[in-house]
């Protein structure tokens, strides 16, 4: 086992214990609102489980077709504009909650994946392509568009802010 | 850790409710625009939520800056899901991007309004 990885068994044990711990109590004050979380956490398994699956099946597909040696050349340290393109767009386009995405994240960084583009991506995320049309019938087509643009300029910084950072040593 | 982020997005899906979200704001532009920031980073569920939520809050003469970092941080960031973030890219990267990103929705909900106006 590699220095950095942990054992699967433990992670988030104590995390999980006391979200547990917490519908516990919720239970024994409020049994038909811990039911109806219970309710609600299934149902957000069900619409995540999907998407997980994908997840999965990517990092698989990637894992199989990419030498880490690929990946670190399109989104390591030498992947260039090339890079920060490739996140904004990955970011764009993805789809599910943002920790759904968690799994392909961390396989990526283990094989070389800057701090910066992780940032970029995650931020262009807040670009919801599906839900574009139902955005500009809410708020309008220029709130739409200013806010999209502001978006993939803001990703951006916060990734230049980042390396910035990773420039003056102060690594994330 | 996943199974557990997800049983506290289902604890707060009914713990904190839409009708208690719009409740926080107070009619200051600053202040609403902060409250904005934290309670979509507090709230969690599909972006459509924010969006019509959103849009009550709109109609309810909630400034177009609150509502701005409401629908953006909802997405942006995330309280319930920071345990498992951290574990994954570490506490130092977690703490710099969810900075970023708070002090970013807060600016981009800032600029927008201002762009709208300049440009109609």
């Amino acid at each position: 086992m590699s220095k950095k990885e942990k054992p699967v068994s433990l992670r988030g044990k104590f995390f999980a214990l006391t979200v547990c711990a917490i519908y516990a109590i919720l239970f024994f004050f409020d049994r038909q609102m811990a039911l109806l979380a219970i309710q609600k956490s299934a149902n957000v398994l069900f619409q995540v489980l999907p998407i997980l699956a994908v997840v999965i099946l990517f990092t698989a597909f990637l894992n199989y077709i990419l030498k880490p040696k690929q990946i670190a050349r399109h989104l390591g340290e030498d992947s260039g504009i090339k890079g920060w393109f490739v996140a904004l767009f990955a970011g764009v386009i993805s789809h599910g909650p943002m920790y759904a995405w968690y799994p392909l994240i961390e396989d990526l960084r283990s094989h070389g994946l800057k701090d910066r583009l992780v940032v970029v991506f995650f931020y262009a995320r807040a670009i919801k392509l599906p839900l574009l049309p139902l955005m500009i019938d809410y708020f309008g087509l220029n709130f739409t568009i200013i806010l999209s643009c502001y978006i993939l300029l803001g990703a951006l910084f916060q990734g230049w802010i980042i390396e910035l950072l990773e420039q003056k040593g102060i690594r994330p | 850790m996943l199974m557990g982020v997800i049983g506290l997005v289902g604890l707060f899906q009914v713990l904190v409710s839409p009708k208690m979200l719009s409740s926080l704001f107070r009619g200051n532009v600053a202040g609403d625009t902060l409250i904005g920031t934290m309670a979509g980073a507090a709230a969690s569920g599909n972006p459509v939520v924010s969006y019509l939520l959103g849009g009550e809050l709109l109609k309810q003469g909630i400034s177009l800056y609150a509502v701005s970092a409401f629908i953006l941080s909802w997405v942006t960031l995330g309280f319930v899901h920071l345990p498992l973030e951290a574990e994954v890219l570490g506490f130092r990267l977690t703490l710099y991007r969810n900075i970023l990103a708070f002090i970013f929705a807060m600016l981009i909900a800032a600029l927008i309004p201002i762009t709208l106006q300049a440009l109609t």
